[in-house]
């Protein structure tokens, strides 16, 4: 029972970790903490949805499609509003102030295109098969293998750019100071640009595998996703990808098992909790972020 | 004249508990502080009053005044982690405690009725009654202002760096705006629960957060008609333009994005500071002329 408690909180937890990710890249990179994050992530799901039952697509182009359509989106993102605030030098606030305004602006949108109905995926649009582990008691779906598989690609994927390409490190370069690296001739828009897409594209994979998990696609579901965040990348610290990732999982175990052991109403409380704790004890969470990672080095 | 009154009587009613609620969220931003608490200090207040007055058959202005209470103390709990951080880790705490209240106020039942919330609350708090609340809370915000702590929120907000080198001590005046926005909040939301005869939780969620600091962005954060300028405007817009009413959250977003990249300061900030700087240039010229005049308003040499 614990085990297979442990291993479905794994899986949400992956999914948490996937969302979390662009949400912390883009702190990390560029100081703005994109609260229409949990709406790029929705109208992921939402595009994965059309393409399924409107274009007949099958799955995998489908998530493709979603993906990219996604990163286009935060991509729209910065431009129509992030950038005319930096233009005219807006502060942190402002990008809070704006990125709430975002926000309301995609999920009224998909308010009104969905008619806020809760849509769901056609049946068998993902084989259901499942693997028994006799020993342990346990009983894995395939859909929860491919879930774990997908954010580990994705997030290797992630840090192979970070760490290994051209364009990463000049990320990495701006993340440290934009100006300095804009004198010594990196592109700096380029470089937003490109921590949009790749932010609002893992959104966009995460929602459609929400999506299909939970089998249920709706204009609200963004904001209690932003609500794990929050609380996923306070404990992780603000910008550091491996500290989303473990922040992730085990937010996911934690949420699992207090759902089962204590009380469902009471999991946000209790996860919420765990927030202002770390806030109290150790407010630059348990990772180093982008910035000091590789100061030294 | 009658019919004139009975329309719009529950519309001014609301103005003014939104007015509220957008100076509970107005003292935090004045104060530099990134809360967006005042939903759940709504909340806070709300239940308090409403268990209090309805549940427990306290007179109405002592549940009040229990109400604002509990709203500064869940202010001051908050501010033991959030006082010492900055930006981004008050916003994110502040949208989670939101959450937190929203999911123990339906966990409670008991005492908070779950989703179904407390109902049938005696209407206490009428037109008369809100109108005195509203001008004492106004008189006490501009007092405050005129005092040292408006001028240290003032000095926090403009620059916290340079504040706390003049020994300004940032953690003390964050806890006195959390205290100070945490006892408004409830008493907005204490007020809510008075008027509309009913508290849920789902009514000071999110929707609420967003409306009480979009009142604050429109308006402007620095003076204290700022808030109250804001708060009419979105409240009555939808209902003089009926058909933007549908649309209210995405018209809320548009503004909000509108408003803070073109308009940072707010309407009635921005046009203040227009009309002094009219007014300094006008007294600066003023100024100059008479420095070319020489003495008995002869031109010198």
């Amino acid at each position: 029972m614990l085990a297979q408690q442990l291993v479905n909180g794994v899986v949400v937890g992956a999914v948490y970790s996937l969302f979390s990710l662009g949400f912390t890249l883009i702190f990390g990179m560029h100081r703005i903490l994109n609260l229409a994050h949990g709406a790029i992530f929705m109208w992921g799901a939402l595009i994965g949805y059309f393409c399924v039952t409107f274009v007949n697509l099958s799955l995998l182009p489908a998530f493709v499609i979603a993906v990219l359509g996604a990163g286009v989106l935060s991509v729209v993102l910065d431009l129509l509003v992030y950038r005319p605030l930096r233009k005219r030098n807006g502060d942190e606030f402002g990008t809070i102030i704006a990125g709430i305004g975002a926000n309301l602006v995609l999920m009224s949108i998909a308010q009104q295109v969905t008619n806020a109905q809760a849509l769901r995926f056609p049946f068998g649009i993902f084989p259901v098969v499942f693997y028994r582990i006799e020993s342990l008691g346990l009983r894995i779906s395939l859909q929860q293998i491919v879930i774990v598989g997908t954010v580990a690609i994705l997030t290797i994927g992630l840090l192979a750019y970070l760490f290994k390409t051209r364009i990463g490190t000049d990320a990495r370069a701006v993340a440290i100071n934009e100006q300095t690296s804009t004198l010594l001739g990196v592109n700096a828009n380029l470089v937003y640009l490109n921590t949009f897409f790749i932010a609002g594209a893992l959104a966009g994979a995460a929602g459609v595998i929400l999506g299909i998990a939970f089998n249920s696609v709706s204009y609200v579901m963004g904001e209690p996703i932003m609500l794990q965040a929050f609380v996923v990348i306070v404990l992780g610290g603000l910008g550091s990808v491996v500290g989303a990732i473990l922040a992730g999982l085990l937010l996911g175990v934690i949420q699992t098992i207090s759902v089962v052991y204590i009380s469902s109403e009471l999991s946000d409380a209790i996860v919420f909790g765990l927030l202002f704790i770390v806030l109290l004890l150790r407010p630059n969470g348990f990772f180093a972020g982008l910035h000091t990672e590789h100061r030294a080095a | 004249m009658g019919g004139f009154v009975a329309t719009w009587q529950p519309l001014f009613d609301l103005i003014c508990i939104h007015c509220i609620l957008a100076y509970s969220q107005y003292v935090a931003l004045r104060a530099g502080l990134f809360s967006l608490a005042t939903a759940g200090f709504a909340s806070v207040g709300g239940y308090a009053g409403a268990y209090l007055l309805k549940t427990l058959h306290w007179d109405p202005v002592v549940s009040g005044f229990a109400a604002i209470l509990a709203g500064v103390a869940a202010g001051l709990f908050l501010s033991l982690p959030l006082a010492r951080l900055r930006g981004a880790f008050q916003a994110i705490a502040t949208i989670g405690f939101v959450q937190i209240m929203v999911s123990l106020t339906l966990y409670a039942a008991p005492f908070t009725g779950g989703a179904l919330g407390l109902n049938g609350i005696p209407k206490v708090a009428t037109t008369i009654p809100l109108i005195v609340v509203l001008a004492l809370t106004i008189v006490l915000l501009t007092t405050i202002n005129r005092t040292g702590i408006g001028r240290a929120f003032d000095a926090i907000r403009q620059d916290y760096t340079v504040a706390g080198s003049l020994g300004i001590s940032i953690a003390t005046y964050f806890r006195y705006a959390f205290a100070l926005s945490g006892g408004l909040g409830a008493l907005g939301g204490c007020l809510l629960g008075f008027n509309t005869y009913s508290v849920q939780p789902e009514v000071f969620g999110f929707p609420l957060l967003v409306s009480s600091i979009a009142a604050v962005i429109l308006g402007g954060r620095a003076s204290v008609a700022g808030p109250a300028v804001g708060t009419i405007f979105l409240m009555a817009l939808p209902e003089i333009a009926r058909p933007l009413a549908d649309e209210r959250l995405l018209v809320q977003g548009v503004l909000l994005i509108a408003v803070i990249i073109y308009l940072p300061q707010g309407i009635v900030d921005s046009l203040l500071q227009r009309y002094r700087s009219v007014k300094t240039r006008r007294l600066s010229t003023v100024a100059q002329s008479r420095a070319q005049e020489g003495p008995y308003g002869f031109p010198s040499a």
